[in-house]
């Protein structure tokens, strides 16, 4: 790891959203958690196609890689089917809305029982 | 580029400090995240808001939300809003990381990179004066969260905010700038050409000038003109300098106050910004404006590029577009989206009846057909135009 030079934090109280400021530092660390699996992804991915040309990888290879515009682009529309399995709880409750899903679950309940 | 093709990268300009395979995956990734921010989770706050926030405050009231402060009220205590707020200011805090890593690795060697070109100018110039006090609207917070701002160095002659800066603006707008983050330059160029075709400047100013990102297309655009860029913070000036001289295009940069600059009187025939405007404050924003009438000609014009007012949008649109001044340190932010411009050119002895007030188009059509079109905290430049305060002396 990189030794820290430069100011990390900014200037300014940061805002929490939710009731309990954990909330918001675990959707922090999930993000954080996401970006560096997307990382793992791409150095794969990189791997994987200079195997694919080349048969043979050395660490220097994969790390002067430079993507082309394609490249990008798939990779682009990768993290973004990546992006709706994490975020898959938000999309849901849209989803659900849209549908007029909205039934409270002890109807369910009372439903089944009185089935 | 193919025309399907989604990605406008940025141009690796040889002052953009190099990513190696993870740090760049790391800002791709980035800005992945912004823009399915941008296009699958914004909206749902307009759904949350029509179907069951705005409904309870009618039942509760017997009428809508009146201003952004009621709708604040009621959408701050929203579960949906919430998950998104959270969301999207961590993302602003990832792009920093993401930005500060490549050039924290290599801090030394871009330094001295960026300060070879500044000892040896060859067609603009640097001027720096380490006496000229950065102003208390930039230390009150560190604006839009780059950490350490725009003023504070890290090693000697620092550039490295500038660095992270010329970066992190092209993942912000989600490339919605250009390769070289000069839209809103180009768009106010695009604009003067076509409104006023004889209007042809000798002595342009950009004022917040930053890393001279939008200053350049000016150079390109009146090649006759000579181009000068200010800014309170030496880092970015540095990094400026050095960024326009390795693109070739000679721009006079000093550090400069806008509120009063040592420019004689009558100097300049064009004064433009840049969204600066909404990083000052109450008083020097009536300064900036009153410099820019006495260092423009008569004849001359100033033209401020920034978002568009909240004075036409609905209660929700404001509230949304507001979202910056509490959550992504812009203090200003909503002071400079209400104020009265007609007052503001009056008070700085401009003739309130040449007062400029517009939307203007994006030059950058390229992107034009993937912007969401909308304007909305988060998406910046996605509304696809950009609004001008100026005036005409």
């Amino acid at each position: 790891m990189t030794s820290r030079k430069l100011q990390r934090k900014a200037h300014g109280q940061r805002p929490y959203f939710f009731d309990d400021p954990n909330v918001d530092k675990l959707v922090s660390m999930i993000m954080g958690l996401a970006g560096e699996v997307s990382v793992m992804h791409d150095r794969a991915d990189t791997l994987e196609r200079l195997l694919q040309t080349k048969g043979l990888v050395t660490q220097k290879e994969i790390r002067e890689f430079q993507p082309s515009i394609e490249i990008m682009d798939e990779r682009a529309a990768w993290r973004k089917t990546y992006l709706s399995e994490i975020l898959r709880i938000i999309e849901g409750e849209l989803e659900g809305t849209a549908r007029g899903d909205l039934d409270p679950y002890e109807k369910a309940v009372k439903t089944v029982e009185a089935d | 580029m193919s025309a399907e093709s989604q990605t406008q990268p940025q141009t690796q300009h040889s002052m953009l400090a190099p990513t190696d395979h993870d740090e760049f995956a790391r800002q791709e990734f980035v800005r992945s995240y912004k823009e399915y921010l941008v296009h699958n989770v914004h909206q749902g706050n307009e759904k949350r808001y029509e179907s069951s926030v705005k409904p309870a405050f009618e039942k509760k009231h017997n009428r809508p939300p009146k201003d952004r402060f009621e709708v604040a009220k009621e959408m701050t205590k929203d579960p949906y809003y919430q998950m998104f707020s959270s969301l999207l200011r961590t993302s602003q805090e990832m792009m920093w990381s993401s930005c500060q890593l490549p050039v924290e690795r290599n801090l030394e060697e871009l330094n001295a990179k960026v300060n070879q070109v500044t000892d040896g100018a060859v067609k603009g110039s640097l001027k720096l004066d380490e006496n000229l006090a950065t102003p208390r609207y930039h230390k009150a917070v560190d604006i839009h969260c780059q950490p350490g701002g725009y003023h504070n160095e890290f090693a000697d002659k620092d550039a490295s905010s500038g660095m992270v800066y010329d970066r992190a603006v092209h993942i912000y707008a989600m490339a919605q700038l250009g390769p070289y983050n000069d839209d809103i330059g180009a768009s106010i160029i695009m604009w003067l050409q076509e409104k006023y075709p004889d209007f042809k400047p000798k002595r342009i100013l950009d004022m917040g000038c930053s890393v001279g990102h939008s200053t350049i297309p000016y150079a390109e655009a009146f090649p006759d003109a000579k181009i000068y860029g200010i800014d309170v913070a030496a880092p970015m000036l540095r990094y400026a300098h050095a960024r326009a001289e390795s693109l070739n295009v000679p721009v006079h940069f000093s550090q400069q106050n806008a509120e009063k600059t040592n420019f004689k009187s009558g100097s300049f025939d064009l004064i433009v910004s840049h969204i600066l405007l909404h990083e000052t404050s109450e008083k020097a924003i009536h300064n900036i404006v009153k410099e820019c009438h006495r260092l423009l000609k008569p004849g001359g014009m100033m033209a401020h590029g920034e978002t568009p007012p909240y004075k036409n949008m609905s209660p929700f649109d404001a509230f949304m577009l507001d979202w910056d001044t509490r959550n992504n340190n812009e203090p200003f932010w909503a002071r400079s989206h209400e104020i009265d411009l007609h007052k503001l050119s009056e008070k700085a002895n401009f003739d309130p009846s040449k007062k400029i007030e517009e939307m203007i188009p994006s030059a950058l059509q390229v992107a034009q057909a993937r912007r969401s079109e909308v304007f909305q905290g988060g998406d910046f430049g996605g509304g696809g135009l950009w609004f001008v305060y100026g005036n005409k002396k």
